[in-house]
């Protein structure tokens, strides 16, 4: 079952908290940031329906948000995500061949996610890095001056840290 | 005179003169040099319209892109009896070209409060939001501490320095959406719901959050406020040119040697700013300059040629008027100073054709003419790129851009329409090439052709 722990439900009563009283559908994109981070990287409907019921508004409010943003994830994804910048200056500077690149090294379109189910490839459209183009974000952080070899080190990272919870 | 701008142009650092200090994110660091000092002038010795009279008098232009009086907006803002009023700090920067709010807030994000602070107290706002992109993950930690580092000292919170004002700054975070840079989309997204622009009138200052005055404003622009209380708006007006007053912060990017954000006091000319290295550093690997887009991708593509020179022939400078000379036929715009620079091996076509499908991307669909422009626009620019285009698609890109252009309820449209029409406008005969040598345009790109060629200027 979807539900927040103890700790979390504090914090979601501080973010309502900082809205006027009454409107805390205000807190629904940080709530939404909140579940995506705690129920396995995606808003199922489940999930939604649960950010419905804590902010008490109707479950279409919901999903009619978590659709419009592309931070958002309404189907399942990988354990890391690889959010590729394909705008103007990063094009310019070598994106495509970055995202060519690791659609071939894990054998993955974007959209896609490996089999093992570690990794999904993901293209993203400016992400405000241009001065530090080709550049992806992974998890909360961005990885900027990509090239094959950090390509491969970031990968080879994500494998270690995966074998490592294991 | 040479002299003197000489002075300033070395001197002249206001918002990013300390960003390198070390420790400078942190409260003790930045008080100790001289931080807070605007929030105890402000609200210890003077009024609200003081403080927007100061503000007027600097000059100051909004730094997000519109580039419209920041005082002016402030005084718009309506004061209903027992109505709240709020200041929203929109720090969504999603630009493509832009990325300066950004590293103000890593580096400086003290800076960045102080001036909210100030700005809260002269509009009246006793609950203050900023607004960040959703991507910039990591920032929101940042800002929160530093709020926490100001509550601590007693520069936020109640009863401010002793002076009755209270204030109360959030963090809230985007997640993903371009559209919410759109004051209004950005009003609506802080209030839980898709961002979809808001028909204006009403204008935020009149009704904005939750229905209530509210005053949006860029990261940059109430940074800015912190240099205009402590030195005064008259001071601040004499830094820079004509209606470009102060220091603006530029993102460059692209092809350049040494990209990244510069503080400049629009006195310099583009030449110099791409070329000195004190900025950009000019073009690597020796290649030459083909085009540039000076203030954020929604601004009109130059040749070389008319980015370092106006069609008159006079040298351009990196100010709000003089990149804007010419209007749309031989000119561009400042924009949000997002800089982005494209050497002699780039395609104009190929670029192009990324900017169309950004704003396909990030059109959010509520008016017909964008949310159907601009994917119309991405398929046709898509088949030249190809080499599968018509020499009618070029006019048929044309006039679907003017047709998405003014006929929209927010910027979005227009910001997707002028990257194609000034591309077409100055770069024809690189599209018509990509019909006429369908084969070859997958083979090489057009090159430097003829577009850093001088412009003949009528006698």
């Amino acid at each position: 079952m979807v539900q927040f722990s103890e700790e979390k439900l504090t914090k979601v009563k501080e973010i309502i908290a900082r809205y006027p009283e009454g409107k805390q559908k205000s807190a629904l994109l940080p709530l939404l940031h909140l579940a995506q981070d705690n129920f396995g990287g995606w808003l199922s409907a489940e999930t939604m329906n649960y950010v419905a019921s804590l902010l008490q508004i109707e479950p279409i409010e919901v999903y009619e948000v978590a659709t419009f943003y592309s931070m958002y994830n309404t189907k399942p994804v990988g354990k890391y995500v690889f959010e590729v910048c394909q705008t103007g200056p990063c094009m310019l500077n070598g994106s495509d061949q970055i995202i060519d690149y690791i659609s071939a090294t894990l054998g993955i379109k974007p959209g896609e996610t490996t089999a093992d189910g570690l990794f999904t490839l993901k293209t993203a459209e400016c992400l405000g890095a241009c001065g530090y183009a080709p550049m992806m974000q992974l998890g909360k952080h961005y990885r900027e001056h990509l090239t094959k070899d950090k390509v491969d080190t970031i990968i080879a990272e994500c494998r270690a840290a995966a074998a490592a919870n294991n | 005179m040479a002299k003197a701008l000489q002075w300033i142009k070395m001197g002249r650092k206001l918002l990013l003169e300390k960003a390198h200090v070390e420790g400078i994110r942190y409260y003790d660091v930045y008080r100790r040099e001289g931080g807070y000092r605007s929030v105890e002038k402000a609200l210890k010795t003077m009024t609200q319209e003081e403080i927007v009279e100061e503000v007027k008098k600097s000059g100051l232009r909004g730094r997000g892109g519109a580039g419209f009086p920041a005082g002016m907006k402030w005084s718009f803002i309506a004061k209903p009896e027992g109505v709240p009023r709020h200041l929203v700090c929109n720090a969504d920067e999603s630009e493509p070209g832009t990325f300066k709010d950004r590293y103000l807030m890593e580096f400086i994000p003290h800076l960045l409060i102080e001036g909210l602070i100030v700005a809260s107290y002269a509009l009246g706002s006793n609950a203050t939001y900023i607004y960040i992109r959703g991507e910039y993950a990591w920032i929101p930690d940042i800002l929160e501490q530093t709020i926490a580092e100001a509550k601590a000292n007693g520069f936020l919170g109640k009863n401010i320095l002793g002076t009755g004002f209270d204030c109360e700054i959030y963090v809230q975070r985007g997640a993903g959406a371009y559209i919410c840079g759109e004051e209004t989309a950005l009003i609506e997204s802080l209030e839980g719901k898709r961002g979809n622009p808001r028909i204006k009138p009403p204008f935020p200052a009149i009704k904005g959050a939750w229905g209530r005055p509210t005053v949006v404003n860029n990261v940059e622009t109430l940074a800015a406020v912190v240099p205009i209380i402590n030195e005064g708006g008259e001071e601040y007006a004499k830094i820079g040119v004509g209606k470009s007053t102060g220091t603006k912060l530029i993102s460059a990017c692209g092809n350049i040697n040494k990209p990244g954000v510069y503080e400049i006091d629009m006195t310099i000319s583009v030449e110099e700013f791409i070329y000195s290295d004190e900025y950009c550093g000019g073009i690597p690997n020796g290649k030459r300059l083909k085009a540039c887009i000076p203030g954020g991708s929604s601004v009109p593509i130059l040749p070389a040629n008319l980015l370092l020179k106006t069609a008159k022939g006079e040298t351009r400078y990196m100010n709000y008027e003089s990149l804007s000379d010419g209007g749309f036929a031989t000119g561009s715009m400042m924009g949000s100073g997002g800089f982005i620079v494209l050497d002699e091996d780039q395609c104009v076509v190929r670029n192009t054709y990324s900017l169309a499908r950004f704003y396909r991307h990030e059109s959010c669909g509520q008016c017909s003419p964008c949310r159907e422009g601009t994917g119309w626009m991405e398929k046709v620019l898509l088949r030249l790129e190809k080499g599968e285009g018509k020499l009618s698609d070029i006019d048929l890109l044309w006039d679907i851009q003017s047709k998405i252009e003014g006929n929209t309820i927010c910027p979005l449209g227009d910001a997707a329409s002028w990257p194609v029409a000034a591309a077409i406008r100055h770069f024809r005969d690189e599209f018509e090439w990509h019909v006429t040598h369908a084969a070859e345009a997958q083979t090489r790109n057009y090159g430097l052709a003829h577009y850093a060629d001088p412009i003949h200027v009528p006698a």
